[in-house]
């Protein structure tokens, strides 16, 4: 389960995410949504701690996953982020092989053994609707492959370490509608293994894989409910407008 | 203003003319009862085709409307409630209809000027008359405020229905020979009291469209607004 | 006059001056290639020179400038990689690194011959390495310093951010980052620095002249203390202070011709492993 309580977030002077608050049950599927600029994927990388990368960042509150706070002292990051995995707006594959793609955050992990190595690549290929695509061109280059084979791979990528959370930043914003409905169709299956947590600007995406959705503007949390409830009846009227595209 | 809810509005436009029409053709139905004008009355039965065009025309818009907007909070439940209402108006426009070719196959002399008032036939036209109207009212200018009263008279109706069967009855059975045309104002009296129930159906179609508040199948349904 | 009268004015002169510019660097080479061909021999690539440097081969001025190459370069780019890979991805953007920039800028405009002044005041005298190998070794390496710091620098951030967040968020460290995405995705364009500084040291004269170089040593070194002969000294030597500059000519000219062929080489040698590179990586 993971936890957000009173959250604030600055990116020097800007104040990113005003007072935030959620929960987030295991095995569900939430997605953020909001206009441009709204903190969404801000508050997405709050949980793997992407947004320490950043300079001159500063954050105030809680942030739990399964009771722990991840920005306690004691928290290693690296270890933090093999459990809370991420896929990224844009396919990222590494300049390796397919397979070498997949094995990376198992060898960079310190598994040496090769049968070892190569089930749990072979499990997560699978895991990520690629396996039959690509048994054929393990050992060839990650980029011949298409934009939606490429971030299926980087979901493998994320699931080969067996991470608990898997956070998308705008998984398909790249691709084309057929990857896009693979994708989605992939986050139905993965929610019964992960708990996935998806930033999109896509509304109907949200409507179509969520079951919670976030509405984020002005870096406050506008509204979260039931995503049924929110595409049928959205409780505040800056939900309403943005979701009817009144907005602005 | 968005081009999409131009496209809606241009929707609920064209319900408001389905709505008019079937109000006129219930009022000309009422007239043509109560003068005994087989004329009004085929006029009815004619028209009744234009309200089924009607329908046609506002399911096909709000399917075009659905494929092409994906519309979604506000605007999916007033285009839902849009199609059901374009439904009901037409099964409205059938009873209209309904009650209209009674009056021309055949009127029934036997049916006074008294018993019509002992009916209370003309309050019962008339209070659904009201209802269609208010309804209508309600969804111009989305406002559910009068979805109360408007339910309430269809409590009213169901009464005077009720009661209006068990005075026919006794009427009936002083006159025996009048059957037939005693069952033909019951079928009137029957249609009449189910336009009352689509009314109903409208308001909470309107009600779950403005209030997002499901109404049906409720015990209470008096709308907390 | 129309518009595309112009630009076919403007562009023929482009176009002039395009082809005197290969011209001339055509010229030079024929002109090295004409009068120095004759001089180049089996022997004259492997034998030390006699005569007083009017015969004899250059043999021993290969090998030195050789072993130049290879000693600056193992001591420049291990050193210039590592600060760059501080610079761009550890160093972030402070007061300090950007003085460390300037002063790496600046680095690569100090003429030549103060890095020969100074390796000679610091390594020959100061450390007591002598007039050897290491000593010129250490001077050229601090010459092409800047440009392997610079050159690794751009390579680093021409690699998207997305290989680092990427790579971060599969948990690995910064170090695993940079050793197992950032540095080999970054290696064709350092080899690419590799191929500027080979042709620096080569040819560079004034660095050597006060720490390594020897005006006549016709045996080979054998060890980093040794002196050499040096391919750019030696030419430079013939030319202007040999026992018979006259009958020197030829085997200055022969010089000259193995010099270039001898960077042409390293260069042809370098780009050829960077395709393999490449290709591997696809």
């Amino acid at each position: 389960m993971i936890e957000a309580k009173n959250i604030d977030f600055y990116y020097g002077d800007f104040h990113a995410l005003k007072n935030i608050s959620m929960k987030m049950e295991a095995h569900t599927v939430t997605a953020f949504i909001g206009p441009s600029g709204c903190g969404k994927s801000t508050f997405l990388r709050l949980f793997n701690r992407m947004n320490d990368l950043i300079d001159a960042t500063r954050l105030t509150g809680e942030c739990r996953i399964d009771g722990a706070d991840i920005y306690h002292k004691s928290v290693d990051v690296d270890e933090l982020r093999k459990k809370v995995g991420m896929v990224f707006q844009k396919p990222n594959p590494f300049p390796k092989s397919v397979f070498e793609n997949v094995a990376y955050g198992l060898r960079v992990g310190g598994m040496t053994d090769k049968n070892r190595i190569r089930q749990r690549v072979e499990a997560a290929l699978t895991g990520a609707a690629l396996w039959d695509e690509v048994k054929d061109k393990l050992k060839k280059s990650a980029f011949e492959l298409s934009g939606g084979q490429q971030q299926r791979l980087c979901i493998a990528r994320a699931l080969a370490i067996s991470p608990a959370i898997l956070l998308m930043d705008e998984p398909a914003s790249a691709l084309d509608p057929v990857s896009t409905s693979k994708i989605e169709d992939l986050i139905h299956v993965l929610k019964k293994e992960y708990t996935l947590v998806i930033v999109t600007h896509n509304m109907q995406q949200a409507a179509r894989v969520s079951d919670k959705t976030g509405f984020f503007m002005l870096g406050e949390l506008v509204e979260f409910s039931d995503t049924k409830k929110m595409f049928l009846n959205p409780e505040k009227e800056e939900t309403q407008n943005y979701l009817t595209g009144r907005f602005g | 203003m968005k081009h999409a809810e131009k496209e809606l509005i241009a929707i609920k436009e064209e319900v408001s003319r389905m709505w008019t029409l079937v109000l006129s053709q219930l009022e000309k139905a009422k007239q043509a009862f109560f003068n005994n004008d087989v004329e009004q009355a085929r006029e009815v039965v004619s028209r009744e085709k234009r309200v089924n065009t009607f329908e046609l025309k506002i399911d096909s818009d709000c399917e075009n409307y659905i494929a092409l907007y994906n519309p979604v909070a506000i605007d999916l439940r007033l285009v839902l409630s849009l199609i059901k209402i374009s439904y009901t108006l037409e099964r409205i426009g059938d009873f209209a209809e309904g009650i209209a070719r009674h009056i021309v196959e055949d009127s029934c002399d036997a049916v006074t000027e008294s018993l019509k008032d002992e009916l209370e036939l003309a309050v019962m036209f008339d209070t659904v008359i009201e209802m269609l109207s208010d309804s209508f009212t309600a969804l111009d200018s989305e406002n559910t405020r009068l979805s109360g009263k408007i339910l309430a008279k269809d409590e009213r109706i169901d009464a005077i229905y009720r009661n209006a069967i068990r005075k026919l009855a006794v009427y009936l059975r002083k006159e025996p020979a009048q059957i037939e045309c005693g069952l033909k104002t019951m079928l009137i009296l029957r249609k009449i009291e189910r336009i009352g129930d689509h009314c109903s159906n409208i308001v909470e179609e309107i009600v779950f469209y403005i209030d997002a508040k499901v109404l049906k199948h409720k015990k209470n349904r008096e709308p907390a607004a | 006059m129309n518009k595309r009268t112009s630009q076919r004015i403007a562009f023929g002169i482009f176009r002039i001056l395009g082809i005197s510019v290969v011209g001339i660097l055509v010229g030079i080479l024929g002109f090295i290639v004409y009068h120095g061909v004759g001089a180049v021999s089996w022997e004259f690539l492997t034998t030390a020179p006699s005569d007083g440097m009017t015969a004899g081969g250059i043999f021993p001025a290969i090998v030195g400038t050789l072993c130049l190459v290879a000693g600056s370069l193992t001591i420049a780019v291990p050193l210039g990689v590592m600060s760059a890979i501080y610079t761009t991805e550890y160093a972030g953007n402070g007061r300090v690194i950007r003085l460390i920039r300037i002063m790496t800028n600046n680095l690569s405009g100090i003429p030549s011959i103060i890095f020969g002044l100074f390796g000679m005041a610091l390594f020959v005298n100061r450390l007591g390495f002598g007039d050897s190998i290491l000593a010129g070794s250490c001077t050229l390496g601090l010459l092409v310093l800047p440009v392997v710091i610079r050159t690794t620098e751009e390579a680093l951030k021409a690699i998207p951010d997305a290989f680092r967040t990427g790579s971060l968020a599969l948990g690995a460290t910064r170090l695993q980052t940079v050793g197992r995405i950032l540095l080999p995705a970054a290696f064709p364009n350092i080899i690419t620095g590799l191929i500027l500084s080979v042709g620096r040291v080569a040819g560079e004269t004034a660095p050597i002249l006060f720490t390594v170089a020897a005006y006549f040593l016709p045996r080979l070194p054998e060890s980093v203390f040794d002196q050499v002969m040096a391919l750019p000294y030696h030419l430079y030597v013939i030319v202007t202070s040999g026992t018979d500059l006259e009958a020197a000519r030829p085997v200055a000219y022969g010089t000259a011709l193995v010099l270039i062929v001898l960077v042409l080489f390293m260069n042809l040698l370098a780009s050829f492993f960077r395709k393999i590179l490449d290709a591997k990586k696809g």
